[in-house]
């Protein structure tokens, strides 16, 4: 079995299939090798998905963490139970696929308001590695929206709103929520445009609904990259290993990092292989975690933990969430697409930001009737069309901006989970200001429901949760304020990465995975660029 | 467990089985046996009144399932040939019509506990998924038009028409139209 690489990989989910293909396509011959913890899960498979179909049951959500593998301490409970898919594609395999730009001020946070960090780059340092991402995970999106600026169209044209759309789109407008002074030509009054979501799908979409496992591999999965790399003849020193929990970074000096170590979870056996450059993709959980278990006698604390970082500033999305129900549904109304097609940004602009920018969406899943249901349980058709043109529900969500506490801390606890990896422990707690702001912003989407003509029946902020956490091991200018530099290696190494939502120093308010791409791409342009120089 | 005392059925459909997937390995489907369980799907659609004219344009989705529950582990053979008996004994009980109505809507078997009779094993492992498949594949598309609105075009699982968006997938957003009935 090979032992020495040039580039070792830790995850294999979109960031290490982006590394591996961009060095690949470079140099052919470039040795790579990626470890992950988890299983090989078949995708595109028929069986699987019509047990999706028939019995709702998908085929991966065994690898989810459960409740006794990571749990949460703080004022208010953190969700790390359901939220990462460990194995081979990593969370693409469950992901919804959307897939928005971060903002110009998300990069400039802590300057915009004096909270949490700032990247050590700019939005105009990633725009052109956006355009690469989009193209390579055929992102649908609106070309005539202005949200946020961008140089290139998007590869693939957007969804249409749905019919069921029509309501929210009239009450945003009559509340100004679609159009609205944002920052993009600041003193020119720009109106921000936005409504239609960009979702990574490639285009033999067929609008099954059914993302949470595409029959067709129409919905983006880094597995079906790391599929075709493995079976491209040109790459014959390209190599994936399953069931390879990396648990030690070693060194050979403070600077330089010379292999990890890993277990053959099939036979129990530990190898460790040397690497030129290492690069950890493994998520903003494992990624803090694997750092603060490589100790050594240049790193006691830990590889990049000279300054107690490493784990800290944990950044979460939370969810706002507000329900409302119609008397009647004369339209007979379902989500046809369930995904979501209708969404604002009017709330994530820098004038937002120190209060929390949130980004609104209408809910995926509603209106909507479970059919089959009603028929499983023996109604009939007149019972059934009661309740389809009967009360309607409508629920209006938005991701709420969270920006980095010291306080909130990631960290392994004691024993290991299912998969070989060390169990996690979530530190995190709200502030009484941070609660007052998330739901000053719930009155806004209740606004909008009440516009509606709907009758609120639920409205609250939702738990944090490890969907989409950011900041654990976060980029910054030097040892003494972050974990990594602005190209994402560890300080005062030479040669160890991070490339995980970890280096990020903030959440922004929309989903991470397409600036994570982004971020991927940069990441193999400055190593081949290192090379040439 | 599910202890339903059924109100339908006779010996076989009542009969005591374990829960889990009824063994079949090896065993696979004869002809007769898939033109036995298309009745059963068939009846769904006639008991519902959901299939546009008849359900014979849901029927290569319908045995692409049937396919691959069969030639997959875990196997359905022995839950789809256990249907069989059932729909048997019931037919033979209550006549043809009546067979399919008590199954469909008067069998009281408690669909979200572990199945333990024969009757309970045909409703939860065959019918249920049968219902599931057969909305997913077209059955959906007969609600919404009561009222005059517009027929649905898509649903969860729904595989239909070309990849291209030249023609609308679903019921779209049009402001000019959009919502007449609401007002």
């Amino acid at each position: 079995m090979k032992n020495q690489f040039d580039y070792i990989i830790v995850g294999g989910g979109v960031a290490a299939a982006t590394i591996a293909k961009g060095l690949l396509e470079h140099k052919h011959d470039t040795s790579i090798l990626i470890l992950e913890a988890g299983p090989e899960i078949i995708a595109k498979d028929r069986r699987f998905w019509w047990d999706y179909i028939t019995r709702g049951e998908r085929p991966y959500t065994f690898t989810y963490d459960q409740k006794f593998e990571a749990n949460s301490t703080g004022n208010i409970d953190y969700q790390t139970d359901g939220v990462r898919v460990k194995a081979y594609g990593g969370s693409t395999m469950h992901w919804g696929a959307w897939s928005l730009r971060f903002r110009p001020e998300d990069f400039n946070l802590f300057t915009n308001t004096g909270e949490g960090a700032d990247w050590p780059i700019n939005y105009e340092d990633l725009e052109t590695y956006y355009n690469d991402a989009e193209a390579y995970l055929s992102v649908c999106g609106d070309d005539s929206a202005n949200w946020v600026p961008r140089s290139k169209p998007y590869p693939v044209p957007p969804f249409e709103w749905t019919a069921a759309d029509g309501e929210m789109i009239k009450a945003w407008e009559q509340l100004d929520v679609v159009y609205q002074d944002g920052d993009i030509n600041p003193g020119k009054k720009s109106k921000i445009k936005s409504g239609k979501m960009p979702v990574a799908r490639y285009r033999k979409c067929m609008t099954t609904g059914t993302c949470k496992y595409c029959p067709i591999g129409g919905r983006f999965n880094a597995q079906y990259v790391l599929d075709d790399l493995k079976e491209d003849s040109r790459f014959i020193n390209f190599e994936v290993r399953v069931n390879s929990p990396v648990h030690k970074v070693n060194t050979s000096s403070k600077s330089k990092i010379e292999s990890v170590t890993y277990t053959d979870n099939i036979n129990g056996k530990e190898h460790t292989i040397t690497g030129d450059t290492i690069i950890l993709a493994s998520g903003a959980y494992n990624v803090p975690k694997l750092l603060r278990a490589s100790k050594n006698e240049f790193w006691e604390n830990g590889i990049g933990n000279d300054y107690d970082l490493v784990g800290r500033f944990v950044v979460s999305h939370s969810m706002l969430n507000v329900v409302g129900k119609a008397q009647s549904n004369p339209n007979g109304w379902f989500q046809e697409y369930d995904f979501p097609t209708l969404m604002s940004h009017s709330y994530n602009t820098k004038e937002h930001q120190k209060k929390g920018k949130i980004f609104m969406f209408k809910n995926r899943t509603t209106p909507n009737v479970d059919i089959a249901q009603l028929m499983i349980d023996g109604k009939t058709r007149e019972e059934i069309d009661e309740i389809v043109y009967g009360e309607m529900t409508v629920n209006i969500q938005a991701f709420l901006e969270e920006k980095g506490k010291h306080s909130n801390r990631l960290e392994a606890k004691p024993g290991k989970d299912r998969f070989g990896l060390p169990q996690t422990t979530v530190h995190f707690s709200r502030t009484e200001e941070e609660m007052k702001n998330a739901n000053d912003r719930l009155k806004l989407l209740e606004q909008i429901i009440e516009k509606m003509g709907l009758e609120i029946i639920s409205s609250r902020v939702d738990k944090p949760g490890g969907h989409h956490t950011t900041g654990t091991a976060r980029m910054g200018t030097s040892p003494e304020n972050s974990v990594a530099d602005k190209f994402m290696k560890v300080h005062d190494t030479d040669n160890l990465y991070i490339c995980s939502n970890a280096a990020f120093p903030t959440g922004s308010a929309v989903n991470p995975t397409l600036t994570l791409t982004a971020m991927a791409f940069r990441l193999v342009d400055h190593f081949i660029k290192k090379k040439q120089n | 467990m599910n202890e339903e005392v059924t109100s339908i059925g006779g010996s076989v459909c009542n009969e005591k089985l374990s829960a889990g997937l009824i063994f079949a390995e090896g065993q696979n489907l004869t002809h007769q046996n898939k033109e036995a369980l298309w009745e059963i799907f068939e009846a769904i659609g006639f008991s519902w009144s959901n299939t546009i004219y008849n359900s014979n344009n849901q029927r290569s989705s319908w045995y692409e399932m049937l396919k691959a529950k069969t030639e997959n582990a875990p196997n359905y053979t022995g839950e789809y040939v256990n249907a069989i008996y059932v729909i048997d004994e019931l037919k033979a009980m209550y006549g043809k019509e009546d067979a399919y109505k008590k199954l469909f809507f008067e069998s009281n078997i408690d669909n979200s506990a572990p199945p333990t009779t024969r009757l309970a094993h045909c409703k939860v492992y065959v019918v249920n998924e049968f219902i599931r498949m057969q909305i997913t594949a077209g059955g959906f598309k007969s609600w919404g038009t009561k009222y005059g609105g517009e027929q649905a075009k898509n649903y969860h699982g729904f595989l239909g028409g070309t990849r291209y968006n030249r023609i609308s997938k679903v019921r779209a957003y049009n402001p000019d139209s959009n919502n007449l009935k609401n007002e």
